[in-house]
């Protein structure tokens, strides 16, 4: 928003002192200092669109070299293809007079809202639903991903999430920026277990260590905790370290 | 462009008219005279309707003609003899010809085709029966091929344009005091029309000589056209300007009393004089009233405008400048604060009265258009709700006069670094919306009231549809928010409008379409596309329905929510239409243009009825007065101008501001006129005292000769600065509050 005029034309390179010469003789005399460069910018991509416009007419002429009459024919067709005029006046008069000859068409009433037809609206959907695919629920061939699940932190000390593995959750989840070095915790890979965590069967209730290095709750305030599948929720409870956050903004996911 | 789908048909059909005549005039003259000249006019759709018939038939004869006469000039008889056999002229009729051909030289050129050759010609077709006894063109010995061979040249010899203009000169210094103001009023249009008659016709040197001598002496408020002239050295540069041509092709009007146009003739009819008398004929249409000759402040007021003023015949048509009258609403009688509504003073009755809102008399007011007169969409409840509740805010209406001065409420945007490119309140001043060079649009809501969107379908099954607040329970709570921001545009919005009954906002782009958006759902409906190039402004009309845009094309549109395409054109700016504005009556639309006059056009037939020429700026801000009488007008010269409509005459002159006024508006029963402005400030003027002193005696309307008093500091009521921030809009809210909004723009 800062306008002055230029305080040293005297270091401006030769086209940019030609430039402000040339808009001083236009008349205007405050503009901001970037007008220049955008300026320059646009003659030197039209001159060199149309130069090589008139090279290739030349080229197709068969001439040796570019002569004034390929800028010329160059000029034109830029001309009609970039930088088109509105119509000329007697073409709108025509035009004009046919169009006010009709009346005006009258108005039904009670129709609701008064709009065009559906065709000519913005009104349709742009999008489709895409059909979903049957899930494969297959307990082999499963996937040997570590399941993270990165769970928001609140800061009540309450349970841990014990999240349902879900096939769909993973890939969103994995992509928050946290580093996982330096740590160390055990993974449970859930490729022995059925989705339900609520098999009774005393599966083995796999270790979890969970050492959070306190360079994990970086900016993002994120704890990583692993999917834990096993019945003992509380004693689990008790051996993880569960960081208290105690800014309550936290990124919602 | 899907407008002008029209076009190209009826342009069909006027080449086979053409084709028909060429084959019964010239008979087997087609043949031989189909390498003489360009093929018939391509899409040549200029009026002159029952010449054309005759016209580019006897166009080729007479350059077949032109042709022979010339051979037999030079004595290759034996050419002469051939083109004689071979067209099937006979020996006798081509001397009669000759006659013929100079008195229908002008009409033949005046067939006029569209192509670049010939289109000095077709300047004629705009020319008026003035010309009847114009000596011939060219001036030159030999009336009958130079003639026709003028039409394809320039007229007269470049080098002497110089000498013409300053003979002119010396005679205008000559002449009495009281004539030299009038023919001053010659100097500009004859020397714009002579350059670009010498840039048309290639003589660069001549042409940037010839203005540099000259330009000197213009009146100042032609500056800014002088400056686009002086870069303008080659044909070609001409080419893409419209403005310009247009200006080559149409005449400049004049108004000139008879006396000093008597003086006038008789100088220029001298034998030596006879070229710029031509150059004068064709380009300029002279005015004549009788009567005193005009001082130079009068006509300073009226001119400044490309075109000249406005011949005395624009501002002649019946204009019904009148209001529509309300309809009666029966108000409910539980609510005790309607006393003051029956105007009638009658006591309050026990049973539910009629409310006539102003209107005492029952006949129809002879000013006023009838009722249906234009289609007007019917009244539905929940526009009667409104009619109620405005009623009754009128009565709180505090009334407004020099002594008591409205305050002022002002809107500042901020952070919108210069972004800020249109906004609008709605009538009942609940909301705003804004448009930004970003391409959004942003729509706030100015009481605490939140902005919700409709609940999706699936949500709306479930609510009950009997309940009585059934119309807050299809809003959806959860996404109430103070501002909603609408995506669509794809360019800078340059114009919004709210609908009257608040449904639906307009907003129009640089993108060249028209988006139409509804305030319940806060989606876009429809995108109205017409225009090829900007559009700077869109109103929607008072009564809902019709709306109306205009832009970069010089045409402005009057649309109907539920057609894709316009339904009426005006065409007849010579520059882009900067502004747009309805009467209150919604039967007449005002547009304002950067050809610095003020159009008022008829919706039922689409003629221009008024045409107001003053400005010396492009326009950019119109307002009606309630009452439909009269129209205020402002632009970039700073000054606000007054119009009687239904005389056509400018009443009023408002200076003060130093920088284009970009808003205005009158308070509500019309006593206060608010103007706001670049400069930072809004000022507030008596109208009630401005439309006073009206002298509308027969001498005014006839000749449309105004006096301006120079009352602008009486008038003027206060003046109310910001800090840096200029005023885009006004509006007055149903209570008289003035209400201002603007960028903070440090």
């Amino acid at each position: 928003v800062i306008v002055y005029k230029m305080a040293s034309p005297k270091t401006l390179p030769k086209d940019a002192q030609v430039m402000v010469q040339i808009l001083k003789d236009m008349g205007i005399n405050e503009y901001e200092p970037r007008v220049i460069n955008q300026m320059l910018e646009f003659t030197y991509r039209y001159v060199t669109t149309i130069i090589e416009d008139a090279k290739i007419y030349a080229t197709h002429a068969k001439k040796s070299s570019v002569d004034a009459d390929d800028i010329r024919l160059a000029i034109q067709c830029r001309m009609d293809q970039s930088f088109t005029s509105p119509p000329p006046r007697d073409f709108l008069l025509e035009v004009a007079r046919q169009k006010n000859q009709t009346p005006l068409p009258l108005i039904k009433p009670y129709t609701g809202p008064r709009l065009p037809p559906d065709r000519y609206c913005l009104t349709a959907p742009n999008y489709r639903l895409k059909s979903l695919q049957k899930k494969v629920t297959t307990s082999a061939g499963r996937i040997t991903v570590p399941r993270l699940s990165v769970g928001a932190v609140s800061s009540r000390p309450t349970t841990p999430t014990l999240g349902t593995p879900s096939v769909q959750s993973v890939t969103t989840k994995v992509s928050t920026p946290v580093s996982l070095t330096g740590q160390r915790f055990t993974v449970q890979i859930p490729s022995s277990q059925a989705a339900s965590a609520k098999s009774a069967t005393p599966s083995t209730p796999t270790v979890q260590n969970v050492l959070i290095n306190q360079s994990l709750i970086g900016s993002k305030n994120i704890l990583i905790t692993t999917n834990m599948v096993s019945q003992n929720s509380a004693s689990d409870s008790s051996s993880l370290k569960r960081k208290h956050e105690e800014d309550d903004d936290y990124d919602a996911l | 462009m899907a407008a002008v789908q029209d076009a190209p048909v009826e342009a069909d059909n006027e080449k086979e008219i053409k084709t028909e005549t060429l084959n019964d005039a010239a008979g087997n003259h087609a043949s031989a005279a189909g390498g003489v000249i360009p093929s018939p006019p391509v899409a040549s759709t200029s009026s002159s309707g029952p010449a054309k018939a005759g016209g580019p038939g006897s166009e080729e004869q007479q350059t077949l003609m032109a042709v022979l006469q010339f051979l037999k000039k030079n004595n290759f008889v034996g050419a002469v003899d051939v083109l004689r056999r071979e067209a099937g002229i006979l020996e006798d009729s081509d001397e009669s010809q000759g006659q013929e051909l100079a008195a229908s030289a002008l009409g033949g050129a005046e067939a006029g085709d569209a192509t670049c050759t010939l289109s000095r010609a077709s300047s004629c077709t705009t020319s008026t029966p003035a010309v009847a006894a114009a000596p011939a063109k060219g001036g030159e010995d030999q009336p009958d091929v130079n003639v026709v061979l003028s039409a394809y040249s320039q007229q007269g010899d470049p080098a002497l344009y110089q000498g013409y203009y300053s003979g002119l000169k010396k005679f205008v210094e000559s002449v009495l005091d009281c004539h030299r103001a009038e023919l001053s009023q010659l100097f500009y249009p004859l020397f714009v029309h002579m350059y670009l008659e010498l840039v048309y016709n290639n003589h660069e040197t001549e042409a940037k000589a010839f203005f540099e001598k000259f330009s000197g002496d213009q009146e100042c408020y032609y500056q800014d056209d002088l400056r686009v002239l002086s870069g303008l050295t080659k044909k070609e540069h001409m080419k893409g300007n419209e403005t310009l041509l247009d200006f080559r092709t149409s005449k400049f009007v004049l108004r000139i009393s008879r006396d000093s146009y008597q003086l006038l003739k008789r100088h220029l009819q001298e034998r030596q004089n006879n070229q710029i008398w031509n150059i004068i004929q064709e380009h300029l249409y002279i005015d004549i009233f009788d009567g005193m000759p005009r001082s130079k402040s009068q006509i300073d007021s009226m001119s400044g405008s490309l075109a000249g003023e406005a011949k005395r015949e624009a501002n002649k048509a019946k204009v019904f400048y009148g209001l529509l009258k309300e309809p009666e609403i029966d108000v409910p009688l539980d609510d005790e604060d309607e006393e003051g509504e029956n105007e009638e003073g009658k006591p309050k009755k026990k049973k539910p009265k009629k409310d006539s809102m102003g209107s005492k008399s029952k006949k129809q007011d002879p000013n006023a258009p009838q009722q249906n007169r234009i289609p007007l969409p019917e009244l539905k409840d929940s526009d009667k709700l409104d009619k109620i509740m405005y009623m009754k805010e009128a009565t709180k209406r505090i009334r407004l006069g020099p002594e008591s001065l409205p305050s002022i409420c002002f809107y500042t945007f901020l952070n919108a670094y210069q972004g800020l490119t249109a906004v609008d309140f709605t009538d009942d001043s609940s909301l705003i919306a804004g448009g930004f060079a970003d391409s959004t649009v942003r729509v706030w809501s100015v009481t605490p009231k939140k902005l919700r969107s409709v609940k999706s379908a699936a949500d709306l099954n479930l609510i009950d549809k009997e309940s009585d607040d059934v119309l807050e329970r299809i809003m959806d709570e959860k996404s109430a928010s103070e501002s909603k921001i609408l995506y669509g545009h794809s360019g800078p919005v340059y114009g919004v409008s709210f609908s009257p009954d608040r449904n639906y906002l307009l907003s129009c782009s640089e993108d060249g379409t028209v988006r139409l958006w509804s305030l319940q759902t806060f989606t876009c409906l429809v995108g109205y596309k017409g225009h090829n190039y900007p559009v700077w402004d869109t109103q929607f009309s008072p009564y809902g329905y019709y709306f109306i845009s205009g832009g970069h094309d010089r045409v402005a549109r009057l649309w109907a929510t539920d057609h894709y395409q316009p339904l009426r054109m005006f065409a007849g700016h010579l520059a882009d239409i900067t502004c747009t504005q309805f009467h209150p009556n919604s039967n007449y639309v005002a547009t304002g243009s950067a050809d610095r006059t003020v159009r008022l056009w008829d919706i039922l037939n689409g003629n221009c009825v008024r045409i107001f020429t003053g400005h010396k700026g492009p326009i950019h801000s119109l307002a009606f007065s309630p009452n439909g009488k009269y129209l205020a007008s402002g632009a970039t010269d700073g000054r606000v101008l007054l119009w009687d409509i239904g005389h056509g005459l400018m009443i009023g002159e408002l200076k003060g501001h130093t920088d284009t006024v970009y808003s205005l508006k009158f308070s509500r029963d019309g006593e206060i006129l608010a103007s706001g402005s670049m400069d930072n400030t809004v000022r507030l003027w008596d109208s009630i005292k401005a439309f006073d002193d009206i002298e509308t005696d027969d001498f005014t309307a006839a000749t449309g000769h105004i006096h301006l008093p120079e009352n602008s500091q009486e008038l003027l009521l206060g003046t109310y600065m910001t800090k840096s921030t200029p005023v885009i809009h006004l509006h007055f809210t149903r209570r008289n509050l003035l209400l201002a909004a603007g960028a903070y723009n440090p």
